[in-house]
């Protein structure tokens, strides 16, 4: 019979691969394309000034890519998921709240022609639980408990 | 706005249509590196501010300059009660080289025919006599008619589903920019697609 911890160990195990991976794509539709094309998704959201856009937009694309790979490898685990869980949790609020507004703007997670709808706050909602689960897992109080 | 209408008056002569640009609604050389093609609802209230702030300085600075093929595509969405209407009038008055001025009194005059449905009141103040007759009679052409559809079908294709919207082309590079876009943003992509 297989232990309870030894399947929420394997359910971690690819989560973290899966989410890594999602990190990794975010990042890569990003970064091959002109960096504007993003900023002008952050700047559709109406929430950072014009500088902030700036600064996002050039470096939110690389932090997603070195969360995603360390998620990956399994390297920093424990910064890794809080970082990608502090992200979900802005992203998915700030997309709760353009949804709530009536914004039709593109949420600008995978690129363009990605419009904020049900859909996407269903997806980033499961991405989001899926990051926290990791996250919890992945803290020394949780693997001592087991 | 005036800017606009002087670009348009000093590009007449090089007016010319793409394989599917109506050249009654193209400005600028169709051999400039970058095309935009706006895709547009007269009804929209964004659309508005698309035309009125942010395309004159993209004719100013891209147009004018040769960098730019501006192509105005229709895009009524269904939600609005009189665009359609307003599309068919700037349409048929293309074919007579004057769908700026239609357009642009189109949305000068948003808040007022949108509410009393009044549409060919706006179109008729920028037209003569003899064109307000022309392009009644033009609108409610076939041709004319098919034309917007297609301009409809093409934005459905490109998976258009708000306005404005506009494509931004590059050689095999497509970039759809959806909603108001902030133009330091827009100048720079621009700036960055021609080196």
């Amino acid at each position: 019979m297989v232990s309870s911890s030894r399947v929420l160990r394997a359910v971690a195990l690819a989560l973290r691969i899966a989410l890594g991976a999602v990190f990794v794509y975010a990042a890569w539709t990003k970064l091959r394309e002109p960096w504007e094309l993003f900023a002008m998704s952050i700047d559709a959201y109406k929430v950072l000034p014009y500088w902030a856009v700036l600064v996002v937009a050039r470096t939110l694309p690389w932090a997603e890519m070195l969360i995603g790979l360390a998620l990956m490898a399994g390297r920093w685990l424990r910064v890794s998921a809080a970082a990608a869980s502090l992200l979900l949790l802005v992203f998915f609020g700030l997309m709760v709240r353009a949804y709530a507004k009536g914004m039709q703007i593109d949420c600008g997670c995978f690129g363009l022609g990605d419009a904020i709808s049900a859909r996407t706050l269903v997806r980033d909602g499961t991405l989001l639980a899926g990051s926290l689960f990791l996250t919890w897992m992945s803290f020394p109080g949780r693997r001592k408990a087991e | 706005m005036k800017l606009f209408a002087l670009a348009l008056t000093a590009l007449l002569p090089c007016l010319a249509a793409s394989s599917d640009a109506d050249p009654g609604k193209s400005m600028g050389s169709p051999n400039a590196p970058v095309r935009i093609e706006v895709f547009s609802d007269f009804e929209c209230p964004a659309c508005k501010g698309l035309h009125e702030q942010l395309l004159p300085l993209v004719m100013r600075d891209y147009v004018i300059p040769g960098k730019v093929y501006l192509v105005s595509r229709e895009f009524p969405l269904p939600m609005h009660q009189y665009s359609r209407e307003a599309a068919n009038y700037a349409t048929a008055a293309a074919r007579l080289g004057k769908y700026q001025q239609v357009a642009d009194a189109l949305f000068l005059n948003q808040f007022a025919w949108e509410v009393n449905g009044k549409v060919w009141d706006a179109v008729a103040n920028v037209l003569t006599p003899v064109e307000a007759k022309k392009v009644q009679l033009l609108a409610k052409d076939p041709s004319v008619m098919s034309e917007v559809e297609r301009d409809v079908e093409a934005g459905k294709a490109a998976s258009i589903n708000q306005t404005p919207t506009m494509i931004i082309t590059r050689g095999p590079k497509r970039y759809p920019l959806a909603g108001a876009v902030n133009y330091n943003l827009l100048r720079s992509l621009l700036d960055g697609l021609l080196k």
